[in-house]
């Protein structure tokens, strides 16, 4: 490497640190200086600017040009040395780059949406700590500093799910998804003391880089065999299941960020936040960690767990999908809907569609950031109409909207425009990345075992199910009439799109949801420069290619023929709300039902018997040593008191005694001393008597 | 006819009011006159055993010597008297109690 680079190397990731720090400078501005100022918004709006500003700079220097890996070390445990750096490879840049820009648009539109909220500095405090947790995440070269940052970006999010902390639903929401994300936590921390255990560094470009030491490890004949770092070692060997139980622990922290089932239930609750923080973290950014940890990772894997992978990502997608089909809070069809789309990029991770994952993690971030956005302007809106009607209705029923088209155009024509990405239509971003995932998982599940012929076909009924919620939701939001003018027929609206701070981050973000800011080709997702640069290799076309973009367009448009007919015209028959699938769509598949009476119960009745067992056995046992020690020294005391002291007792008494006896013959008094002699003699003269 | 033993017992009682009267009276004066009525018992019985020795009269003699002997200290506790009443502006024996230490 020549100087020159060297230098201009050194300038990318000083660019990028300032990039990561920025965010948290103005979380320290907003904490010391600013207080409850009304300024913290825009400090902390001003700050991720220039963090996106500088993140195109080092994308631009970065992207499909070279890695840059820059690290000094931290400390050193005896001969193990942790080393503390920045590691920019198109992964990090790409998360750098969609980080700062998506975060950028909701800054713009908390400065409008959390304008009356008494919070409003403590929410901008603790989004820019979010975004420097995010974006430290994306940087960092090392397990240890990833795992730190992990845990951080999980507890900014759980300040932000409680941020309304006077709801106890939000409390509850908050600690649910904090208790989850634990679960996670302790399954990649697992997997990070295993890894080290096996190849001794905590290096993510050394593990997991093109040669890295994961990719030369082999398992074989029930042994995890890894090349030795220096020549003079030994390689060293673990038994196979270690290697299985990485993988489980990656998994379960892949779970429980990227919201995968068994642990997604926390993503639906943790709408209780703002949504414009459910749109930056709960949706485009935070829970497509897990999904960026699997990508920092993917060497690790095997083909077998790799299996794995997809078939809970497909699980999860489609799970989420029937789910979504049948909410009633415009929220919380949206993070089924999220879910759904992080199933799909886990198992296109799983099948092997590496790129197209990274691709549609992109583009989802996108159109589901925006159609949070949009969902908060309904909510507000439907809360301003409450308010100004003194109406008792939850703003987020999606039961009490309709209509809302001719009065909020702006964000109709936004919400039809990620919907459409979400569903995967031609000329939009989620067409491209769809379809992507969709053809490579057709085309890796050929020749495969009918069992994982299901994968890609539940995927593709996925893809139509999506159709279907997403057809759903813009129907009874924005089409017919206002429902609530049907029970409160004298209702005042004033309603619009509002603020400027509102339209702009719409604008942008739809415009980033069309095609050519991916590819200047609209139907081909192999010539998305994003594909590209991840791309291992370039396939073959096949037949897929034609079939599966065609099929998912046209029965799409069948699908959402029908849920117009549906919701908008209320023609035909709705599935009976009293049918098998529909309760099992609406009570979300009972699964937290499950966990909320299996596992909740059963861990609150051990914690129950573990303070039965404190309160009776421990204490019982102390309180029983504590009477024994009592007794026994209620008995020494006794003893002190009236033995050993009784004696003293007696002899000072005795001598007292003496002592007064003999004073009265000495009180100085002459008439006493002549008295006590005419005594003495008078008594000698008895005792000669006597003895006489 | 009066023999020695009334004598005896004259003077047994004599010295007996002497002695109860050193014993039980405050006043310095009148432990004082005890003092003299015992010595006067006492001077009583020398006489009156003088008659055993009629030929030196040593009991009558013993009497007049102690007679003698008995104005100088009586003289000589007055004077202690005086002093002490001088000092402590009390003839109260009670009183007078420094002799303990």
């Amino acid at each position: 490497m020549n100087p020159t680079t060297l230098h201009t190397d050194a300038q990318t990731v000083t660019l990028a640190i300032i990039a990561v720090v920025l965010p948290f400078a103005a979380f320290v501005v907003n904490f010391l200086v600013l207080g409850k100022s009304k300024a913290s918004g825009w400090v902390s709006t001003l700050a991720i600017l220039g963090s996106a500003v500088l993140s195109l700079n080092v994308f631009f220097r970065v992207w499909d040009s070279h890695t840059i890996h820059m690290q000094q070390v931290w400390f050193t445990i005896g001969a193990t040395k942790v080393q503390i750096g920045i590691l920019l490879n198109n992964l990090s840049v790409l998360m750098l780059v969609l980080v700062s820009l998506i975060a950028l648009p909701v800054h713009i539109y908390s400065t409008a949406y959390m304008k009356d909220d008494t919070g409003y500095s403590r929410y901008f405090r603790y989004l820019s700590f979010f975004c420097f947790s995010m974006l430290a995440l994306v940087v960092v070269d090392s397990l240890i500093t990833f795992y730190a940052f992990w845990e951080l970006v999980g507890f900014s999010s759980y300040l932000l799910i409680g941020f309304w902390y006077d709801r106890d639903s939000a409390v509850q929401a908050n600690k649910k998804a904090f208790i989850m994300n634990r679960i996670g936590d302790i399954g990649l921390l697992s997997a990070i003391i295993i890894l080290f255990t096996q190849f001794g560094t905590f290096d993510i470009d050394l593990l997991f880089g093109e040669h890295g030491r994961v990719s030369q490890s082999v398992i074989f004949e029930g042994f995890w065999n890894a090349v030795p770092l220096h020549d003079y070692e030994k390689g060293t060997s673990l038994p196979a299941i270690w290697h299985y139980i990485a993988f489980g622990g990656i998994l379960l922290a892949v779970a429980a960020k990227s919201a995968q089932f068994p642990l997604h239930t926390w993503l639906p609750d943790a709408m209780e936040g703002p949504t414009s923080v459910s749109a930056l973290i709960h949706a485009a950014t935070m829970v497509a960690a897990g999904v960026f940890l699997l990508g920092r990772v993917y060497p690790f894997f095997s083909p077998e767990e790799l299996t794995i992978l997809a078939a809970v990502g497909c699980f999860t997608a489609f799970m989420a999908a029937t789910i979504a089909l049948t909410q009633n809070d415009l929220k919380r069809i949206l993070a089924y809907s999220t879910i759904s789309q992080l199933g799909y990029m886990v198992m296109a991770m799983g099948v092997g569609a590496y790129s197209s994952s990274l691709f549609h993690l992109v583009t989802h971030a996108f159109f589901k950031c925006l159609l949070f956005l949009v969902a908060g302007i309904v909510i507000h809106q439907i809360k301003h109409i409450k308010e100004d009607n003194h109406l008792d209705i939850d703003p987020q029923d999606i039961r009490h909207m309709g209509g809302l088209r001719k009065k909020l155009p702006l964000t109709f024509i936004a919400a039809v425009i990620a919907g459409l990405a979400l569903v995967g239509f031609p000329l939009t971003s989620g067409f491209l990345s769809k379809d992507g995932i969709l053809i490579q998982a057709f085309e890796w599940s050929e020749g495969k075992n009918i069992l994982l012929n299901i994968i890609p076909i539940m995927a593709l009924l996925t893809s139509w199910l999506t159709a279907f919620y997403v057809a759903r939701l813009i129907f009874k939001v924005f089409f017919g009439e206002l429902s609530l003018l049907k029970t409160f027929p004298s209702l005042q609206i004033h309603i619009g799109d509002g603020h400027w701070a509102y339209k702009l981050p719409l604008v942008f973000l739809a415009l980033c949801c069309l095609f050519p800011l991916f590819s200047f080709n609209p139907i081909s997702y192999e010539n998305s420069w994003l594909y590209h640069a991840f791309a291992l290799k370039h396939e073959a076309a096949s037949n897929y290619h034609l079939i599966i973009p065609v099929l998912v367009t046209v029965v799409s448009l069948l699908v959402i023929y029908r849920a117009y007919l549906l919701y908008a015209k209320r023609e035909g028959r709705i599935i009976a709300e009293t049918g098998l699938l529909y309760r099992i769509s609406f009570n979300e598949w009972y699964i937290d039902r499950f966990y909320r009476r299996v596992i909740v119960k059963f861990v609150i009745w051990l914690s129950g018997a573990a303070y039965w067992f404190d309160r009776n056995v421990i204490d019982g046992f102390i309180t029983l040593l504590e009477r024994i020690n009592l007794c026994i020294a209620k008995a020494a005391a006794w003893c002190d008191k009236y033995i050993v002291d009784g004696v003293l007792w007696l002899a000072a008494e005795t001598v007292q005694y003496i002592g007064n006896f003999a004073r009265r013959f000495h009180g100085g008094k002459v008439q006493y001393y002549l008295y006590s002699m005419l005594l003495a003699v008078i008594a000698v003269f008895i005792i000669k008597l006597i003895w006489a | 006819m009066i023999g020695l033993q009334h004598f005896m017992l004259v003077s047994a009682g004599l010295f007996c009011i002497g002695l109860f009267i050193i014993v039980s009276k405050k006043n310095a004066i009148q432990i004082l006159i005890g003092i003299e009525l015992m010595l006067n018992a006492a001077n009583l019985n020398l006489v009156a055993f003088g008659r055993y020795d009629r030929i030196n009269n040593g009991g009558q003699m013993f009497a007049l010597f102690a007679i003698v002997l008995e104005a100088a200290t009586t003289a000589v506790a007055l004077a202690i008297i005086l002093n002490v009443y001088r000092r402590y502006k009390t003839i109260d024996a009670d009183k007078i109690n420094q002799l303990k230490d």
